[in-house]
């Protein structure tokens, strides 16, 4: 059981990250699907950078600048060009999900991975002294560094949300963006910031998968996280704590579906199947109650 | 129709500059594209042109027809491998039917395994208000598990090595072209897999038309796309029109099957699609919405598909992947081309004053 909890948590932790990318874009106003693409391109830029820098630490940087960037580019159209932000987000993963096999054949001759990293060029877990050997939750204090910041996070975005002036502009950018622009307050300037913080954060998370959960950058290596982190937060309201939670019960379905694979009462291929089935009874049968930013996708 | 022929060309130039970039970048001659387009060009390349371009005929409507109810159909991937599954349920079941009858039965169970994936998604929007973005990308995960699990256990080849179903029996083969040309002895495509699905994609497509345009269904459905609200004080069933929307979009990208599986493989390969399904996205959007639009710009995906093609066998650096990424800059140059255009209206006005 405690096995099963860990994995979770590993599992939850990418999701955590992009999740809460996904609240500082939503919350601004703008509708993210292209937290896949900024995903999958962290994924990729860290496992390069770690592949030739031989250190996990030096692909962080990157990494949120790659996630920046990415997610400039979904700015750029939503905000400069005024076009549609489901197409814009649509452009970005398709983007990505071309430019990085494109880019793994030119450096390493492989369209469809990059090599291994070896086992000094990724994270690996990090005990905390005393509070790892607390009987039942020193399994907590046990993990990798990606992870206690994915722990720390929710909170410190929560502080930064609902308490302090950045976080309460953010907001009335995604609710009342002309209120906000009375106030002398530009909503698309508040906006491009919300969205680079938010990439990066969302780059970090596929920066976890490729460094961190597994050794190497394969396609496609993402497959659907970003938009389950997008049911995430949908499910917790569009709010940090709340949504913490409910990306630590996704993780908690893709360990389970991990877990019973070894079990083999039931094809693989069904239960490779739940995670996002979890995810569809979720978004189907909870989210009713949803209140979405009253001014999200709208285009100006 | 102007914009249309104004936007065709101004996201191609677009493409094909950043393709141009993208081969010199990695250590090739941007003339590989320029043999690229001559060798899609020639008889057999155009048969291959076609071929694909049918399945981006068949997606790109499914797409379309999603967008004038006001509804983003990311999910004909998962569509279009449920209607492939079905023609091969179909045709595995009942396999001494005359051809008279197998063919059109073949083509209406592809469409039917396609829309009833589609009018899943459809409900759960109508009725549970789920995002129809993320349900549909998240159906099509469960449809892949669904095929895998079909081609690897029910209907496996136990001969072949890799993962692939039985072939279906001949009765319920569509002709390709090069066969039904055979005997005037003239032989168009080079014996390419080009197929009389094409001439179905364009049916189906005037059919769309007719509908969207023409039909109390399709003006319901695009009031609805249009303006929720005004439909609903105009007593349009809004939930009703979802669902239609969406069962006819998915019925659309299953009809890829019918392309893939009667008119060229005769069985289920595990993974066809490259994205067939993604591009309708790109194809419907490049097409404006209009079945016409959407064939033209088929035929030009179809080319581009070819072409990616091409160069990868020409180069070593270059992976197919690029058309992936020429889709991506085409569409982002038609989704900012307002913008794109005041640009440059600003730049040349400013060096004329």
């Amino acid at each position: 059981m405690v096995e099963l909890l860990e994995s979770s948590l590993r599992l939850g932790t990418p999701l955590i990250l992009a999740a809460m990318g996904g609240i500082l874009c939503e919350r601004s106003g703008v509708a993210t699907i292209c937290l896949e693409g900024a995903m999958l391109w962290g994924a990729f830029v860290a496992a390069i950078v770690a592949h030739y820098l031989h250190s996990p630490w030096s692909s962080i940087v990157p990494c949120l600048v790659g996630g920046a960037l990415v997610l400039g580019i979904h700015a750029f159209a939503t905000q400069k060009a005024k076009a549609d932000h489901i197409i814009s987000g649509l452009v970005v993963n398709l983007l990505v999900a071309g430019s990085t096999p494109l880019l793994c054949k030119f450096l390493f001759g492989s369209p469809t991975n990059s090599p291994n990293l070896a086992r000094a060029d990724r994270f690996h877990e990090l005990a905390i002294p005393f509070l790892s050997a607390l009987p039942g939750v020193g399994f907590i204090f046990e993990e990798m560094p990606l992870t206690y910041l994915a722990l720390i996070l929710p909170f410190v975005l929560h502080r930064l949300l609902f308490r302090s002036r950045f976080g309460l502009r953010i907001t009335a950018a995604g609710e009342d963006p002309d209120t906000l622009l009375s106030c002398g307050v530009k909503p698309d300037r508040v906006r491009w910031v919300a969205l680079c913080l938010g990439g990066a954060l969302a780059a970090l998370g596929g920066a976890f998968l490729s460094v961190s959960h597994a050794s190497q950058f394969t396609r496609d290596m993402t497959s659907g996280r970003g938009y389950i982190a997008l049911t995430a937060l949908i499910f917790g309201n569009w709010r940090p704590l709340p949504t913490l939670l409910s990306c630590l019960l996704f993780g908690f379905a893709d360990a389970l579906q991990i877990r019973l694979q070894s079990a083999e009462m039931i094809p693989i291929q069904f239960i490779q199947a739940l995670p996002y089935l979890f995810t569809l009874v979720v978004l189907v049968g909870f989210v009713g109650k949803a209140r979405p930013p009253s001014a999200i996708g709208r285009v100006s | 129709m102007k914009s249309l022929a104004f936007s065709l060309s101004f996201a191609c130039t677009l493409a094909l500059a950043v393709a141009a970039a993208i081969i010199w970048f990695s250590g090739e001659s941007p003339l590989a594209l320029w043999e690229a387009l001559r060798a899609s060009l020639s008889s057999e390349g155009l048969g291959y042109t076609l071929f694909y371009a049918t399945p981006f005929v068949f997606t790109g409507l499914s797409v379309a027809v999603s967008f004038h109810c006001g509804l983003f159909n990311i999910g004909a991937e998962g569509q279009l491998y449920m209607g492939t599954l079905a023609v091969i349920a179909t045709a595995t079941a009942l396999p001494h039917l005359p051809p008279g009858l197998a063919i059109p039965l073949g083509i209406l169970a592809a469409g039917l395994g396609g829309a009833s994936w589609g009018c899943l998604a459809g409900m759960l929007k109508a009725w549970r208000g789920s995002h129809e973005v993320i349900v549909t990308i998240l159906l099509n995960f469960v449809a892949y598990s669904i095929v895998d699990y079909s081609i690897l256990y029910l209907y496996r080849d136990p001969v072949s090595q890799s993962p692939e179903t039985l072939k279906i029996p001949g009765t319920f083969s569509l002709n390709t072209f090069d066969e039904l040309l055979s005997p005037f002895s003239v032989s168009l495509f080079r014996s390419t897999p080009a197929n009389l699905s094409l001439v179905l994609g364009i049916i189906v497509a005037l059919a769309v038309g007719f509908f969207l345009f023409r039909t109390r269904w399709g003006f319901e459905l695009r009031t609805v796309g249009a303006n929720a609200r005004v439909a609903r004080f105009a007593g349009m069933n809004s939930a009703l029109s979802t669902i239609l929307a969406l069962s006819l979009s998915g019925g659309l990208a299953g009809l890829v099957g019918v392309n893939e599986v009667m008119g060229h493989e005769h069985r289920f390969i595990q993974g066809f699609s490259p994205g067939y399904g993604f591009t309708g996205v790109a194809v419907a959007l490049l097409g404006r919405n209009h079945p016409v639009g959407v064939i033209c710009s088929a035929l030009l995906f179809g080319l581009l598909h070819n072409m990616s093609r091409e160069i990868e066998f020409a180069t070593t650096h270059v992976s197919k992947e690029l058309s992936l990424v020429i889709q991506a800059i085409i569409v982002l140059a038609v989704a900012t081309q307002p913008f794109l255009v005041s640009l440059l209206k600003r730049r040349s006005r400013g060096r004329a004053s």
